[in-house]
């Protein structure tokens, strides 16, 4: 590493926008060699400062305008900062935004080419890692087509790729993820623990603390270019949740933020203080009052979700869970729309009852959702103070334990009499896995 | 400025403001002199990093250009062939516009003298009215991705070039294998250090008016206009020549008219391409010419790149 013990080191960067009338405001403002301020500034980000280790992951977190994007460009080297200083400790790739300089009228091969070479690439480099580049696209035979006639998740999975394959020291990612398919998003999610594993430093911005939680040990909390938070990642998305909550509706932008896809048919969309939201959730040992985060397999806990509906007319509700793993794979999940369970009144508390968990051990991330009547839309995504910790007495292995037992028996082998061919193929099948 | 926790040891004590070395820092003060004169000697190195990249935006701009049309890379050749017939009919034959007193076999003199100063001038001409908007317009590149911007001019003067090159390669091949013109002689050698001088010159203007542009967006029609007069300052469409006993009857004119640096640039070409001893079209001295060029051109891109460098931080948040 070029510079002393930290991947990232920043000191109270700084970021101002000159906003000018008009450009005759301009002219006479050079002319005068600055005496007259022809302009006013706007500060998008003021006083931010930190420093990242070697194969830290630092998630951005904050409201649209916070000034998410405009520190990660500062860092990726793409504007400057207005006060304050950083330094880098190794090769940079950013992913501000994906397939920035595709020329449309090329094909996607050589767009990886000049995208590359933009990125600072030699020719040689990326002949070295074009197929690698090209498997990870997976494009198929689309590759030698032009850009033009790619769907936008196609030249998203191309961007991605060539971004990737520059194998930085540090990766700086600006919402990347919000668009493609789920499976390459799984990918892009794999690549990035890869990342990581490989001590690699990650900085990236995303509404989802979900996502923010999952990939990254640390979290800054930017509010109107300010840091209002710094630290664990699970703690800072927590005060942001905590302060989420405890400001709901104060301003419309706020709003667009926590409800994002939110139909404005409904009238009470219009007016935050009647949209539904969950206050509060948490694990108790079944029947007590004891929280807890830290459980066995087999044990019996209850999830408690203390929620508010001001208008349950218009916008009637519905409670979702599930257990995830931090790869993102849903391990299991329900919702009270599952159960015909209906959810009257205009607050109150449901309580999901799990006697015997048969989860296996793993840290386990448990998302509560607040979902519309048709448990289709999403008005608030809950997480919960912890992740949920399972340890297991068992030796099995996988996610949960199922109900079985082991029978010794002396049964005859069936005979095949029909579908011969059909039997063996799926013993065939079966060896392979 | 607040910071509740930190993840990690707070800053060390020991950097008290500005004073601390520079060490790997970027830092938010505006480019001192010294830097932006370790940019300038350090521009040669940037060109060898960038090399690909150089050589694969000019590829794609030349390509874009010409893919898709039927003639493709004809087009190019078509052009200054189209240019010179023109001239020829109308100047040398409709016309008859003549250098004082020419064998038989240099009638069309006029003609060639019109066509290398607008092949010349028209790759110059060309680059400055294509270039001064190559930042603004490549501003989504600016904002998403860290390259050195500089390429983005130093593309638009290196086409123009290009484009330049098919014209005089028409000429000259014109000379050796027609009877419109004598072939040049050994004086073509020059041509390579003329083309060089010509790019560091463009560059230097391209360097000083495209990142005005982004601060001024009036810079372009600026250019529109200066690049039209200056055309017509130059001894393009006419040539002192033309009028008997020049030398005494322009002479209070001439220290403006070679003033202009795009004089001595054209006329070095003229005489590169024109003159076959020992027939001599006009009197010139070359290499006083492509001196004077030479010093214009270095002096233009050292006050451009400097420039350039002393705005280019603030690109991304203009553009």
């Amino acid at each position: 590493m070029a510079h002393g013990e930290f991947a990232v080191e920043a000191v109270g960067l700084g970021k101002a926008y000159r906003m000018y009338g008009s450009p005759l405001k301009r002219i006479v403002e050079g002319l005068s060699f600055g005496k007259f301020r022809g302009h006013h500034e706007f500060w998008a980000l003021r006083g931010v400062g930190f420093q990242l280790r070697p194969g830290t992951a630092m998630g951005l977190c904050g409201a649209n305008g916070a000034g998410k994007s405009t520190l990660l460009k500062i860092l990726a080297g793409t504007t400057m900062p207005t006060e304050g200083r950083f330094r880098l400790g190794g090769k940079v790739a950013s992913l501000l935004e994906l397939g920035a300089g595709f020329h449309l009228e090329f094909t996607g091969r050589a767009n990886i080419f000049m995208n590359g070479i933009m990125m600072g690439f030699s020719r040689r480099e990326i002949e070295a890692k074009i197929d690698e580049i090209i498997e990870f696209a997976e494009l198929g035979d689309y590759i030698d087509e032009p850009v033009r006639t790619y769907s936008s998740g196609m030249g998203l999975r191309l961007g991605f790729s060539v971004a990737v394959a520059v194998d930085p020291e540090i990766l700086i990612v600006d919402e990347v993820f919000a668009v493609g398919d789920m499976y390459f998003q799984k990918k892009c999610i794999d690549k990035i623990y890869d990342f990581k594993r490989r001590n690699k430093t990650i900085l990236f911005c995303s509404h989802s603390l979900y996502d923010i939680r999952q990939l990254c040990d640390e979290a800054i909390w930017l509010d109107h270019g300010e840091c209002k938070a710094l630290g664990d990642s699970v703690e800072v998305t927590n005060e942001y949740t905590a302060f989420q909550r405890s400001h709901i509706g104060e301003t419309d932008e706020f709003l667009v933020d926590q409800f994002p896809t939110h139909s404005a048919t409904k009238a009470s969309a219009r007016d935050p203080k009647r949209l539904p939201s969950i206050t509060d959730a948490r694990i108790y040992r079944m029947g007590t009052d004891e929280e807890v985060y830290e459980v066995e397999s087999g044990d019996s806990i209850e999830l408690r979700i203390w929620w508010r509906n001001p208008d349950p007319e218009s916008t009637p509700i519905n409670l979702g869970m599930g257990f995830l793993r931090q790869d993102t794979t849903t391990c299991a999940g329900t919702g009270t729309h599952f159960s015909d369970v209906k959810l009257d009144g205009t607050e109150g508390c449901t309580i999901l009852r799990m006697p015997d968990l048969k989860l296996l051990s793993g840290q386990f991330l448990v998302p509560v959702l607040l979902l519309d009547d048709g448990g289709v839309h999403k008005y608030q995504e809950y997480l919960l103070p912890e992740n949920l910790v399972v340890r297991s007495k068992t030796r099995d292995v996988g996610m949960f334990r199922f109900d079985h037992e082991w029978v010794p028996s002396d049964l005859e082998p069936p005979r095949q009499e029909l579908p011969e061919s059909g039997g063996r193929e799926r013993e065939v099948e079966g060896a392979e896995r | 400025m607040e910071t509740p926790s930190t993840p990690v040891s707070p800053p060390s004590p020991s950097s008290p403001g500005e004073s601390l070395p520079d060490e790997g820092w970027v830092t938010a003060h505006p480019p001192r002199a010294r830097e932006v004169f370790g940019r300038v000697l350090g521009f040669p190195r940037m060109l060898v990093e960038h090399r690909d990249l150089i050589q694969t935006s000019v590829k794609r701009e030349l390509q874009a250009r010409f893919t898709g049309t039927a003639l493709g890379w004809f087009w190019p050749l078509l052009h200054p062939l189209f240019l010179f017939a023109v001239y020829y009919f109308i100047f040398s034959k409709l016309l008859q516009v003549k250098f004082g007193e020419l064998p038989p076999e240099q009638q069309q003199a006029f003609a060639v003298f019109m066509f290398v100063g607008v092949v010349v001038f028209s790759a110059f001409a060309e680059a400055l009215n294509r270039g001064t908007n190559c930042i603004v317009e490549n501003g989504n590149l600016i904002k998403k991705l860290a390259f050195p911007s500089e390429v983005l001019p130093l593309n638009v003067a290196l086409v123009g070039m290009v484009t330049m090159v098919f014209g005089i390669l028409i000429f000259v091949l014109a000379a050796f294998a027609t009877p419109v013109w004598m072939p040049p002689g050994p004086k073509l050698v020059w041509i390579p250090l003329l083309m060089l001088l010509q790019l560091v010159f463009t560059y230097g203007i391209l360097l000083f008016v495209s990142s005005l542009q982004v601060f001024l967006r009036d810079t372009l029609q600026v250019i529109t206009v200066l690049v039209t007069v200056w055309m017509f300052a130059t001894p393009i469409f006419w040539a002192p020549e033309l009028i008997p006993n020049y030398e005494v009857e322009l002479a209070p004119y001439m220290p403006y008219i070679k003033a202009n640096p795009m004089f001595h640039l054209v006329y070095a070409y003229r005489d590169v391409l024109m003159s076959a001893e020992p027939h001599q079209v006009f009197n010139h001295h070359m290499p006083t010419s492509v001196g004077i060029f030479a010093l214009w051109a270095f002096g233009v891109f050292l006050g451009g790149y400097a420039f350039f460098a002393l705005c280019q931080r603030r690109f991304a948040d203009e553009v």
